[in-house]
């Protein structure tokens, strides 16, 4: 797998932590090692959307990478219960094209972003850096992959 | 060609017509501008996108010949030496007409107007030299400042309409409709830039509808989204056109829509630029942040989505678009409603016949009371949908009196006050063509030719007023000219001529009434259009109009000073306040505000000057109508009712049985196969059942008029006997007392 130009946190230079939420053992496990390749940092894992507010009041995550479709809670109605409480979060929806519709819920509901299953390394490169903006910077511009 | 085949396709050109005659009126309303500031650069760019508009609507309507006419004069007007061109204002009047004849033509289905001259006239426009220019300097100032306004790397004034152009040779632009128009024209208003933005969705993007969403927070975050096509989720939406108002620059917007994996290319263009400086220190951000409060005067539900980014502007949003016919059931409702009042109030108060000590009664009189006013507020509500303002009407006689006065070869302003005067749509419908009228006549009879008015040291512009304003319960709109006025002395000569008064009469007549006299048919005729006669042409369907809608017109004339003619229309057709009476047993009513005051009297004190009979009412002579037999009581000394009624300045008295007490009548149109006479405009359906005719004042007193002369002496004569009772009557003698 491609390297890209490590994130980090501009305030502090701290690599980037994700929240991962999907009720896939595999899926999520793929995008721990993305993010890897990201320079970011594993912060929490969660399978269901329950869990997932839990993790984020525990960990208080950079990103979270949100799937849609889980059981307990939707992942629209926890990324919605989470920005609720914490409009600075910053969730990228992640979800297969049929759940369009969803997404865009979702993105009503305060989501920042979206990416697609399969997730592409280098489009969610892109999603993450422009969803953090300001807050991350990105060591060597020559990085963008793809 | 065209691209709707079904209902919906014919509805949206319904609406397609509709919105084009308010374009037609604006590019009129432009080119009058035009004319009185040649060579203003903004009134050009104004023209330019009026036409833009009407071209893109034609041409998603199949309407191809309007599209491409509009098409070229958009091109000629893109073109900066064109704003100078001091025929342009001639060439924008002539470009309106034409369209409006296509529209007509398209509309009926009929052959197409030669557009050829129109063409000819464009092609020269951009064919003239700059030369021609009539205000270089100005138009040459104002282009720099349009360019700072547009900011560095995006289009400057200049290249609008080419980009307008490009944009349209790979696919056309999106098609606003006059509201999200009128938002643009709001957010400019209010300080705010408009950006058209046109945002590729990214190919590798597979979720087009979800970059959709993600745009528009973004743009939601840094100003208020107006308008968006594709509008709904469409499927296959690959390309986002966006209306923006914000006060950002060009560059940040296009920065913000720039979002990475989901859009690949954006431009960013200017479509409006603020006209009112931004209202101090608040941001946008803060705006659309503050939109739940109540200053900002927006009745917005409270946002679907929490993130609450995706507005338009609250004046845009809360405007909807009615059937007439819809408001009208609700009035009729209404209405059954009022007369199921009044049957309650019967009720009631038989029950409190009935039962006197019944405790209950109050509580009854207090629900009543309750009721009535909340139905009272109802109807007001509903009537005030139906109201509009009169500017709809007098928005298009600016160019009507200018063209009139370049015919007639005139020097006249127009000056309108009152426009926001609310009327019934349906009255302002109606008086459309009598007012139109009035208008014209002011302008080609009323007002003199400037060397004339000179001579009579008169300033040599003449000047029409239109005016319009509440009176009571009673709208007024007023035409008045300071032109030559009416001679009354002519009129007199006139009618005589025609037979329409007597000499007798003529010598009778006060000025008041001589000048009425203009309101006769047959008062003049078409092919002698003199001073005076000119201004009786089509006067009588004026007036026939007039008291078609219960209203009346009134003329107040000075020979050499002017004339003023005063339409007087009731608030609304539907429900009046009215005074009920009887006439031989039979209940009738008249509108409440025609009844200056009721009077009693002695059969004896009434009397008969010129086989008429009058009644002396304190120090004024009332000439009577008697609308039924007289009391077959001993004559001279029963009591009579007299309802002093007043009509068009003129004052007359009622002579009725008995009176029954006023009450809100909901007026109930009778065709003509149920009524054989014009006496009668109306019934109504009192609570307890019983109908009640409504009397047509106007014709009631034409009648009159007309009767002297042949009734002469048959004071027995009532007006409101059916043929059966006057037929009894004569037979009888009158002795059946």
């Amino acid at each position: 797998m491609e390297q890209f130009a490590p994130v980090k946190r501009s305030k502090d230079g701290q690599p980037i932590r994700y929240l991962v939420v999907d009720d896939s053992v595999f899926a999520r496990k793929n995008l721990a090692r993305i993010i890897e390749t990201f320079g970011g940092q594993l912060a929490g894992e969660a399978g269901d959307g329950l869990t997932a507010i839990t993790e984020y009041e525990r960990t208080h995550p950079d990103i979270v990478l949100m799937d849609i479709t889980m059981p307990q809670m939707e992942g629209i109605e926890a990324a919605e219960k989470i920005v609720q409480k914490h409009p600075e979060a910053r969730i990228v929806m992640v979800s297969s094209v049929g759940y369009q519709e969803n997404i865009v819920a979702a993105l009503q509901r305060g989501a920042r972003h979206f990416v697609q299953k399969p997730v592409k390394p280098e489009v969610l490169y892109e999603v993450i850096k422009y969803v953090l903006g300001e807050e991350a910077t990105a060591a060597s511009a020559a990085g963008a992959g793809a | 060609m065209s691209q709707f085949s079904d209902e919906r396709g014919a509805e949206l050109r319904e609406f397609f017509f509709e919105t084009a005659q308010e374009l037609l009126q604006s590019l009129n309303d432009e080119a009058l501008k035009l004319e009185k500031q040649p060579g203003d650069v903004e009134t050009v760019r104004s023209i330019r996108r009026i036409v833009h508009t009407l071209k893109g609507d034609a041409a998603a309507c199949g309407f191809r010949e309007l599209s491409e006419t509009a098409h070229e004069l958009e091109d000629a007007l893109a073109q900066e030496s064109t704003a100078g061109n001091t025929s342009l204002a001639e060439i924008v009047f002539k470009a309106a007409d034409v369209f409006a004849a296509m529209l007509a033509a398209y509309r009926h289905k009929s052959k197409l107007p030669a557009t050829a001259t129109l063409r000819k006239m464009v092609k020269e426009l951009v064919m003239a030299p700059a030369a021609k220019k009539a205000n270089g300097k100005k138009s040459q100032k104002a282009a720099p400042k349009a360019n700072h306004a547009k900011g560095g790397t995006h289009k400057a004034s200049g290249t609008e309409a080419k980009a307008a152009r490009e944009a349209k040779t790979s696919s056309a632009k999106a098609h606003w409709t006059e509201y999200e128009e009128a938002s643009v024209r709001n957010a400019a208003a209010t300080g705010h830039h408009v950006f058209h933005i046109d945002a590729i969705v990214d190919p590798n993007c597979a979720m087009p509808i979800a970059a959709r969403q993600l745009v528009l927070n973004g743009l939601g975050a840094i100003g208020n989204v107006l308008a968006v096509r594709p509008e709904a989720n469409t499927a296959s939406a690959k390309r986002l056109e966006i209306l923006l108002a914000s006060q950002k620059a060009a560059e940040q917007v296009g920065a913000k829509t720039q979002i990475p994996t989901v859009i690949s290319s954006v431009r960013v263009e200017v479509v409006a630029e603020p006209t009112a400086p931004a209202e101090a220190d608040v941001s946008i951000d803060e705006v659309a942040a503050a939109n739940q409060a109540p200053e900002t005067d927006s009745i917005r539900m409270p946002a679907e989505e929490p993130a609450g980014k995706h507005h338009g502007l609250a004046a845009t949003e809360n405007i909807l678009r009615v059937d007439a016919e819809r408001i009208d059931n609700v009035l009729n409702l209404v209405g059954e409603l009022i007369i199921g009042k009044s049957m309650l109030q019967q009720a009631l108060n038989e029950f409190a016949r009935h039962y006197p000590k019944e405790g209950m009664r109050g509580r009854f009189v207090d629900a009543m009371a309750f009721q009535a006013r909340v139905l009272n507020d109802l109807q007001r509500s509903v009537m005030k949908i139906r109201m509009v303002p009169v500017e709809q009407l007098f928005r298009r006689f600016p160019r009507m009196v200018r063209d009139v006065a370049k015919q007639c070869g005139r020097d006249v302003e127009l000056v309108m006050t009152g426009q926001d005067t609310d009327l019934d749509k349906t009255l302002l419908d109606a008086i459309t063509e009598p007012l139109t009228h009035l208008v014209r006549n002011a302008v080609g009879h009323g007002i003199e030719r400037s060397e004339d008015r000179v001579r009579q040291g008169k300033p040599a512009q003449g000047t029409v007023h239109l005016k319009a304003y509440h009176q009571g319960n009673q709208v007024v709109v007023e035409v008045t000219d300071n032109g030559r006025g009416i001679d009354a002395q002519k009129v007199r000569a006139r009618a005589l001529e025609k037979g329409l008064i007597t000499g007798e009469q003529a010598a009778r007549l006060s000025e008041a009434d001589i000048q009425a006299l203009v309101f006769r048919p047959g008062f003049s005729t078409a092919d002698e259009i003199t001073e005076v006669s000119g201004r009786g042409v089509g006067l009588d369907v004026v007036q026939s109009v007039l008291q078609r809608l219960k209203g009346t017109v009134e003329i107040e004339s000075r020979a050499g000073q002017g004339t003023t003619f005063r339409l007087k229309l009731p608030l609304t057709l539907a429900i009046i306040k009215a005074l009920l009476f009887r006439v031989e047993s039979r209940l009738y009513a008249i509108p409440l505000n025609t009844v200056a005051e009721i009077a009693r009297a002695n059969e004896s004190e009434v009397h008969r000057v010129d086989h008429n009979e009058v009644l002396q009412l304190r120090n004024q002579v009332l000439p009577l109508l008697r609308l039924g037999r007289p009391s077959a009581k001993t004559e001279g000394h029963s009591k009579i009712f007299v309802l002093v009624i007043t009509m068009a300045d003129r004052k007359l008295g009622l002579i009725v049985d008995a009176l029954e007490g006023e009450e809100e009548l909901v007026i109930k149109a009778l065709d003509d196969q149920a009524v054989a006479t014009d006496l009668v405009s109306g019934a109504s359906i009192l609570g307890d059942g019983r109908v009640v005719l409504i009397l047509n004042l106007a014709a009631v007193v034409e009648r009159f008029a007309k009767l002297r002369p042949s009734e002469a002496g048959s004071i027995s004569f009532g007006l409101l006997l059916s043929n059966a009772d006057r037929t009894q009557l004569s037979t009888a003698g009158g002795a059946q007392a």
